[in-house]
This record gives C-alpha cells, sequence and structure tokens, in this order.
C-alpha cells in the first residue's frame, strides 16, 4: 500500500503574527506543519505500522519547507517530495494542478491531508486534487476504519457525525480530533536527516503559473476593546443597556 | 529569542528543537504540571514518560546498549530547556549521574543488564552518599558494606535522599573499610568506599520522609540500611575504589544541575521582562523603561550565558572523554555560576513583579527554594571554589 499525505508548512497561528505591508511578516514568525496536516501524517504513520505502508510525504512551498517534511519524515514517514517555489502562489486551482501532477506520478492508495491550512484556510486544494485525479474524497475525517479496499470514515458533519463507506483509492481529509500526534523522537530525528527528499521545481512537473485569483491584501482582525461590565440592580443594568444600545451603540 | 549560541553542531540543535517541539506541545499542560510539582510536591510522571519517548535518557546510552549515543551533552541541553519552562527534573539528573556510574564504571554483564532499561527510561535511580553526620565530608560516612560470601551486607543511615519513593534504585555510597581504619593504615581517605546498586524494594531497606520544601516536586529521604542484602553484581566498580567511579559520576550531576541553573535563569528573566513590559506604576511608562529594572536584568543575561558556556563545554568535554580533572574544572565553574545566577535570577524577577512575586500564582516565589539549594546541593558553593583554587590556580588546600 501507499500513502501520500501533503502536507504545508505555515505559520504557526498560536505565536504572534505580525502583519506588514498587507502581508503576513515571515522574518522571525514559528513554522510549524499545519496543524491539521499533523493528523493526517500521524495518521499514514498508524496505517503502515498496523500493516505495510510506504508514506510519502508532498510539499509545495519555499526552501524552509524542508524543516515541516524532515519532522513529519522524523515522525516516521518514508520519504519527501518538495515542490519548491519561493514565491508560492495561493492560488488553490493552481497548487492543486501542481500537486496533482505530482501525486498522480506516486498513484497512491491513499492520499491523506488536512482538513485546511490553517494561514489561507480555504480548504480547497486537497479536494481539488482529488477532482483531479478522479479520486473519492472523505472531508474532515474524524475516525478511519481500513478492511483491504473497503474504506469506512466518520466525519465531521458541523457537529454530527456522518458514516461514509467508500473505496481505495481515496482522499482522506483529517479533522482534529482523529488522532493524537507523535512527536519526533531523537532517534526518529537522526534517522529522518538521511531520508530521501527529493525537490522538483513547477517547470518540471510541467505546470505553468497561471492564476485565477490573487491575495491583494492581508489585514489582522480589529482589536477587541474591554468589554465594559454594568453594575447596579437588575433593573437598573437593564435600564442602562437599553441606553448603551441606542445611544452609544445606535443598535435599537 | 532562544540565545544559544552559535557553536553549536548541527546535532545539538537537533536536540533543543525536539525538546522545545515536545514542550510547545505540553504547554497547555503547564500550569497542571505547576500545581502538582508546587503545590502537591510530585513532579507529574507523564513528563517522564515524555522524556523517555523523546529518546532523552537513550541518548545516555551507546548504541551497542540499545541508546543513540548522543551523549550527556544532549541530556544536558534537554535539562536546560524543561527548567526554562519550568519544569527542571531533578530524578533525571540523578538518574543520568547513576547511568553514567554504570557506563563508566560497569562490567559488561552489568551494562547489559541495565543500560538498555535505562535508555528505554524503565529505570529511574536515586543516589546517596550523604549521611546525617557525612555531607561535605562524605569520606567520614558511616554506612557499612560487610561482604558475606556472594552478596554485601550494607548497614546504616543516609539522610537527604532525593527522589528514593520514586526510584527503582539507589545508588549508595558504602564504606567497605571503616573510615578509621583506613587512616590507621595510612591508605588514602577515599579508599575502602564502594557503589552498590540497592533495589528500593529490598528487604531491610525502609525510608521516611523529611520535613523540607522539596526540589521541584521530588522530596528527600532518611534511608535506614538494616543489613540489606546486596547481590555482588550489583556493586559498580572496585570493591574498595568505588571512588573511582563515582567521580565520573558526580561530574554528570554537577553539569546538569548547572543546565538548571541556566534553564531556571531563562525562565526568571522571561517572566521578569514580560511583567515589566505589561506592569506601569507611573503614567504611561512600563516599569520595563526603567534602567533601575533592565540592568540587574541584563547583567544577569550576560551571566547566564557565561554559565550557559561553561556548562556545554563542561559536557562536551565529558562526552569526549578528556581527563576527569578537566571534567571537573568546568563542571565546578559551571556549576557554580549557574546556581548564583540562578538565584540571583529569582530575586530579580520577584523584585520585578513587585507584590505580585510572592504571589503563588506567578511561581517566582516557590522556584526560590529549588534555585537556592543549587547553590548548597549537589555540593556547597564553598567547596567548588576550593577546587578551583586549588586545581587550576594552584593554591594549598585549606581543610
Ligand atoms: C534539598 C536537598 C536535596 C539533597 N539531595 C541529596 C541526594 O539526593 N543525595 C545525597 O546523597 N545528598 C543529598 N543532599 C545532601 C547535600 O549534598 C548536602 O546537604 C551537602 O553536600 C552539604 O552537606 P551538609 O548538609 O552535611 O553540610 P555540612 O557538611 O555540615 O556543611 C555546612 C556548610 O559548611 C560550609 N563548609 C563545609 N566545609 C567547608 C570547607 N572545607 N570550606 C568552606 N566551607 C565549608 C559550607 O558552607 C556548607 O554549606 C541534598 C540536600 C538538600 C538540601
Amino acid at each position: 500500500m501507499k500513502i501520500v499525505v501533503l502536507l504545508k508548512q505555515t505559520f504557526d497561528t498560536e505565536e504572534k503574527v505580525v502583519v506588514e505591508g498587507g502581508k503576513v511578516k515571515e522574518d522571525g514568525a514559528q513554522f510549524i506543519i499545519n496543524p491539521y496536516d499533523e493528523y493526517a501524517v500521524e495518521e499514514a504513520i498508524r496505517i503502515k505500522e498496523s500493516g505495510d505502508a510506504e508514506v510519502v510525504l508532498i510539499s509545495y512551498g519555499p526552501a524552509r519547507a524542508e524543516e515541516a517534511l524532515r519532522k513529519a519524515l522524523a515522525m516516521g514517514a518514508d520519504r519527501a517530495i518538495l515542490i519548491e517555489d519561493e514565491t508560492p502562489s495561493a492560488d488553490e486551482a493552481y497548487v492543486a494542478e501542481l500537486i496533482a501532477r505530482a501525486v498522480e506520478k506516486e498513484a497512491p492508495d491513499i492520499l491523506l491531508a488536512g482538513y485546511f491550512s490553517v494561514d489561507n484556510g480555504a480548504g480547497q486544494v486537497a479536494l481539488r486534487v482529488a477532482e483531479r485525479l478522479g479520486m473519492n474524497h472523505v472531508g474532515a475525517v474524524l475516525k478511519l476504519t481500513l478492511d483491504g479496499d473497503r474504506v469506512r470514515a466518520e466525519r465531521d458533519a458541523e457537529g454530527d457525525i456522518e458514516v461514509v463507506e467508500t473505496t481505495l483509492p481515496v482522499l482522506l481529509t483529517a479533522q482534529q480530533g482523529l488522532n493524537d500526534p507523535r512527536y519526533p523522537s531523537l532517534p526518529g530525528i537522526m534517522k529522518a536527516k538521511k531520508k530521501p527528499l527529493d525537490r522538483l521545481t513547477p517547470g518540471e512537473l510541467g505546470v505553468e503559473r497561471k492564476e485565477t485569483t490573487q491575495v491583494i491584501e492581508q489585514y489582522l482582525p480589529p482589536k477587541k476593546e474591554a468589554g465594559k461590565i454594568i453594575g447596579g440592580t437588575a433593573e437598573e443594568a437593564a435600564r442602562e443597556l437599553v441606553r448603551l444600545l441606542r445611544e452609544e451603540a445606535k443598535v435599537v | 529569542m532562544l540565545a544559544i549560541g552559535f557553536m553549536l553542531t548541527d546535532e545539538q540543535r537537533t536536540v533543543i528543537d525536539a525538546v522545545e517541539e515536545l514542550l510547545r506541545k505540553l504547554k497547555p499542560r503547564q500550569e497542571a504540571y505547576f500545581k502538582s510539582i508546587y503545590d502537591d510536591q510530585h513532579y507529574p510522571d507523564e513528563l517522564w514518560e515524555h522524556m523517555s519517548a523523546l529518546g532523552l535518557f537513550g541518548a545516555l546510552v551507546p548504541e551497542a546498549y540499545g541508546g543513540s549515543g548522543l551523549g550527556l551533552l544532549a541530556m544536558t541541553l534537554a535539562m536546560e530547556r524543561f527548567a526554562a519552562h519550568g519544569l527542571g527534573n531533578v530524578l533525571a539528573v540523578l538518574t543520568t549521574m547513576d547511568a553514567m556510574a554504570i557506563l563508566r564504571g560497569g562490567t559488561e554483564a552489568q551494562k547489559r543488564r541495565f543500560l538498555p532499561a535505562i535508555a528505554e527510561g524503565k529505570l529511574r535511580m536515586a543516589f546517596a552518599i550523604t549521611e546525617p553526620d557525612a555531607g561535605t565530608n562524605s569520606f567520614r560516612m558511616r554506612t557499612l558494606a560487610r561482604k558475606d560470601g556472594s552478596v554485601y551486607r550494607l548497614s546504616g543511615r543516609k539522610a537527604w535522599i532525593t527522589g528514593a519513593d520514586r526510584a527503582d534504585y539507589v545508588l549508595v555510597v558504602a564504606r567497605t573499610i571503616p573510615y578509621e581504619e583506613v587512616i590507621a593504615q595510612g591508605l588514602r581517605e577515599r579508599y575502602g568506599m564502594g557503589l552498590f546498586l540497592v533495589d528500593t524494594k529490598a528487604e531491610g531497606l525502609s525510608m521516611q520522609a523529611m520535613e523540607t520544601v522539596g526540589i521541584e516536586g521530588f522530596r528527600q529521604f532518611f534511608l535506614y540500611l538494616d543489613d540489606v542484602e546486596v547481590p555482588e553484581d550489583h556493586r559498580i566498580g572496585d570493591e574498595h575504589d568505588g571512588a573511582e567511579v563515582m567521580f565520573d559520576a558526580l561530574n554528570p550531576e554537577r553539569i546538569l544541575f548547572a543546565a538548571k541553573g541556566v534553564g531556571m535563569t531563562e525562565y526568571a528573566l522571561a517572566r521578569a521582562a514580560e511583567y515589566a513590559k505589561a506592569r506601569r506604576v507611573f503614567g504611561d511608562t512600563p516599569i520595563a523603561a526603567y534602567q533601575g529594572v533592565q540592568h540587574p536584568l541584563a547583567r544577569l543575561k550576560v551571566l547566564q550565558e557565561a554559565a550557559r558556556m561553561l556548562t556545554y563545554q563542561a559536557a562536551e568535554a565529558f562526552d569526549r572523554g578528556r581527563a576527569r580533572s578537566e571534567v571537573g574544572l568546568f563542571a565546578n565553574m559551571a556549576k557554580y555560576l549557574a546556581s548564583e545566577t540562578a538565584f540571583e535570577a529569582i530575586d530579580r524577577a520577584i523584585q520585578t513583579h513587585g507584590g505580585n512575586g510572592f504571589s503563588k500564582e506567578y511561581h517566582l516565589i516557590r522556584m526560590m527554594a529549588p534555585a537556592r539549594l543549587m547553590k548548597t546541593a549537589p555540593i556547597n558553593n564553598e567547596m567548588v571554589l576550593n577546587y578551583i583554587a586549588e586545581r587550576a590556580l594552584g593554591l594549598p588546600r585549606s581543610y
């Protein structure tokens, strides 16, 4: 069995994100494996550990994305492919086309990816790849059971759980809760340094850069003002609240 | 920002990154860990498991015995990072020193028996040398190991033994020849001492908790040894020359304590800087803008970096198998500077926090004791300076 995992290196949204000149400032930002992709990597390694599988990572991004790939290799993936681009496009259709070409060559039985990436958050690329390759797909998977060619996935349907049965080859996108990703051990990290990592350029994949969308600007959400606590008896507070809603917020 | 010097090797950086990655993942649990360590005097087992899974104990053990052979420096870096997050682990320090005793002084059979389990993090070990009446001058210890056929029988009393309740084994230092006899025969006072790996469940061994403030979740114990039988193959090193092996273990202990001091200093300075930037006392100026607040912190930062370099150098010297005296000199200098700096840093961080420095919520006041401890144990800083004066400056021994 061959499993391909799509992995993106993103900035850490848990750390401070600085926007400068309409762009997220990379200098000083912490970069991590997109957390949803980390669930995908973990799931792939678990499938490998419970049977026999090769786990191949594919990433599109700048050279620094190697760190994220090495980390996933240290977790237990076998090899990695980096489609290198120092100014990566955010156009999902183009990115999907690139990745689809690379995935196609690997012809995986299972394609795993994150539900969405925490930076752009569109959640389109993986699905578009599956679409281009004519693969079945199940999104936002919370639990996965494999039985030969048969796939049973429990997916997050906006709070409910939907059970989907399908067959290989399939794309599954990982939702938080699918598993608890391991962290790389020191021996794992040492081994990962020697695992194969191939670099490709978009040109080598025969895909011309064609963008139908462009990111014009990025900005932080407006700062939340400190809340106001209204004191007094219930009646006084209600009166004051109505007054504020009418006179200050002008919403009633 | 992690200021960790630029002369680290790739491998060392990897260790730091791996530990930081782990600690980042554990961050949501930090308050729970602090509660367990400082309120319940119980270092979380979970953290030990994580250290094992990461392969930190394996790093101490050569590949031939199931480890990765990265060496003491890996544990040194890890200990610093754990302490930098307020999670210094003294039992890991003690286990490391015992592991080093086995590695440097054990027989092939002992290595094959104990090292793989240590590498997996399955063995926790304490160290017992101090007695109520023999601390700094441990040569005068009274605990006696009597040879009895193929076993030894240990009798005596140890004090201040950290983590004895959490350990599988205690490496006990005992006299194989009483002190007076050694002196009467004109032998060196370090002669006639042996190292014994004593199972904490052995018959005749009992322990009683001491009323101390503990060290980061580990308590101290009196150990009572009443004719405790120890198999001969649990003696590490020569029967009468255990001190040889012991010195190989005491250096790593000092190095790891130094690393803990460097980490604690980082914790204290980071908290102080963070607080000072947010706290406004006069007008709209944060207290961080006052040089009276800045300079003491900046000075400690300098001392911390110096301590860090000494510490790494000592660990590196140990890993490269440099002469024990050379390792010892750096280990002692590192321990001295790191312990003095850590204590001052916690003190300064408390000062920076004003009244909040004394609030449990900010943890600093509770780190005061473990920071202060390092000036006294594993060895007091007067003895450290004695050593440096004698070895580095050739000054006469004063005691
Ligand atoms: C919290 C804690 C945990 C400990 N954990 C362990 C443990 O796990 N295992 C273990 O074996 N021991 C442990 N110890 C014991 C520790 O190593 C000793 O307390 C320490 O070595 C000092 O010995 P002492 O208490 O007998 O002090 P003493 O030997 O009585 O010394 C008292 C003081 O006299 C001064 N002094 C002594 N000799 C000289 C000299 N020649 N020159 C200048 N000044 C001198 C020093 O300032 C010293 O602090 C622990 C101690 C503490 C407090």
